[in-house]
C-alpha cells in the first residue's frame, strides 16, 4: 500500500498551557501538509484567532487571508492583509462550554513548490449556546521558499491543557 | 526528525512526539452500503479506541417526498446511542442565492442541514464528517461536517446547498458507537457510508 497519509508529529499541550505550537524541520518528502487542531484558549471571550506563520517569516506584507464565518445567527466575510500571519481559524475560548475544544483542519498543498503558498481551512469552535463562530478561510503566504516550519499562535490567549495539534504529510503516489 | 520548539517558557509538560513515518495512518474501519430495501439508519459499532481521529465519508439519498434535500440525524455513544440532551448544532450554509447561519443547543441528537439527497430530486448528497480526539477522555467531542447537495435547480421550490455543520457531544467518554439516520425518512439503496480511523 502506498504511504499516502502519514502522521509527522503530534503536540499535546501540558498543564501550564502554551502560547504557541511550532512544527519545525518539516520533511520535504511529501506533496501536501494537513494540520488537525483540537484547541481551546484561556481567553474569556472570542474571537481568539489561530494564527499561522511559516519559516519564522514575520513580514507584514507576506500574508493575506479571507474569512467566511457564521456566529450562530449571521454571516460575515472579512480579510486580513497586514498582520504578518494568516488568520487560519477561530478557537474555542474559556467562556464557552467547559471541556469543549475546537475542531479545525488546515490544508497546505504543494508546500515545497517554488510558487507562493496557498492554504485552506475549515473550523468550528463549538459551544452549547447560540453564539459561537465557525467558518472557512483561504490564506496566502507570498513567498516561494519551501515550508520547513510553521508556528500556530493565538491573537490574544494561550492554548490550554489538552489542546492538541497534529501534522500529517500527504503524498500523491 | 526533531519537532521541538515551544515559545512559552512557562509551560509545563507540553508533549511533542516524533512519529515513525513507515506506517499508513488512514485506515478503513468499516463500510456500509444500503441495500435494495432501504434502511432506517446505519450504525458503526464497537469502534476501536486505537486511532486518534475518526472520519466518516458518505454519499446518501432518502425517500423524502416533495423536496430534494433532507438533513441527517446523528447520535453517538460508548456502546449505544446517547439520546440525552447532549448535542448542539451550528451551521453556515449557502444555497446559491444567499447565506445563513443558525444554532440549536441541548438537543437529543446532532441535526445536520440538507445533508442528503432524495429520490424525489434524483440526486445524492455527499459529505465528510471529522471527529477529532474521539477517544480523549479529557474533552467533549466536537464534530465537523462539510458537504452538500445539488438538485439541478429546485425541487418543491427548494434548491440544493453547501454547508459547514458542527456539533459538540457533551461527554468526555470515548466514542465507540455512531448511528446515522435521516430526520424522518428512509435511507435508500446505494447510499454509502465509510468510517475511517486516522492515527
Amino acid at each position: 500500500m502506498a504511504l499516502t497519509y502519514t502522521a509527522i508529529a503530534t503536540v499535546t499541550v501540558g498543564s501550564g498551557g502554551a502560547s504557541s505550537i511550532t512544527f519545525s524541520s518539516i520533511p520535504q518528502s511529501y506533496t501536501d501538509l494537513l494540520v488537525k487542531l483540537s484547541t481551546r484558549s484561556n481567553q474569556a471571550s472570542g474571537p481568539d484567532y489561530v494564527y499561522l506563520q511559516f519559516n519564522s517569516n514575520t513580514s507584514t506584507s507576506n500574508y493575506q487571508g479571507i474569512f467566511l464565518r457564521g456566529n450562530g445567527s449571521t454571516v460575515a466575510s472579512s480579510s486580513n492583509t497586514t498582520e504578518g500571519k494568516i488568520r487560519a481559524a477561530i478557537t474555542t475560548t474559556s467562556g464557552e462550554t467547559t471541556s469543549t475544544f475546537s475542531n479545525c483542519e488546515i490544508y497546505i498543498p504543494n508546500y515545497t513548490s517554488s510558487n507562493n503558498k496557498s492554504t485552506s481551512s475549515d473550523w468550528v469552535p463549538e459551544n452549547n449556546a447560540t453564539a459561537t463562530f465557525m467558518g472557512i478561510t483561504a490564506g496566502l503566504w507570498t513567498q516561494t521558499s519551501a515550508i520547513t516550519s510553521m508556528q500556530l499562535s493565538l491573537s490574544s490567549g494561550s492554548f490550554v491543557q489538552h489542546s492538541t495539534a497534529y501534522l500529517f504529510g500527504i503524498r500523491k503516489d | 526528525m526533531a519537532i521541538t520548539k515551544i515559545s512559552n517558557s512557562g509551560i509545563y509538560g507540553t508533549k511533542y512526539n516524533d512519529i515513525a513515518a513507515d506506517n499508513n495512518y488512514f485506515e478503513t474501519i468499516a463500510k456500509i452500503v444500503v441495500g435494495s430495501g432501504g434502511s432506517s439508519s446505519v450504525e458503526f459499532t464497537s469502534i476501536p479506541s486505537t486511532f486518534t481521529h475518526l472520519q466518516v465519508r458518505y454519499i446518501a439519498q432518502t425517500n423524502r417526498g416533495t423536496f430534494g434535500v433532507e438533513s441527517f440525524k446523528i447520535n453517538v455513544g460508548v456502546s449505544s446511542a446517547d439520546t440525552g440532551a447532549n448535542y448542539t448544532r451550528h451551521y453556515l450554509l449557502g444555497n446559491g442565492d444567499s447565506v445563513a447561519a443558525s444554532a440549536d443547543t441541548s438537543q437529543t441528537y446532532w441535526e445536520g442541514v440538507n445533508d442528503f439527497g432524495t429520490t424525489t430530486g434524483g440526486t445524492f448528497g455527499a459529505g465528510v464528517i471529522d471527529i477529532l480526539d474521539y477517544a480523549n477522555t479529557n474533552k467533549y467531542k466536537t464534530m465537523r461536517k462539510f458537504g452538500g447537495v445539488d438538485v439541478n435547480g429546485t425541487v418543491g421550490g427548494v434548491g440544493g446547498s453547501a454547508a459547514l455543520v458542527s456539533s459538540v457531544w457533551m461527554s468526555t467518554s470515548a466514542i465507540g458507537y455512531i448511528k446515522i439516520a435521516a430526520m424522518t425518512n428512509t435511507l435508500q439503496q446505494h447510499s454509502h457510508f465509510a468510517l475511517y480511523g486516522v492515527k
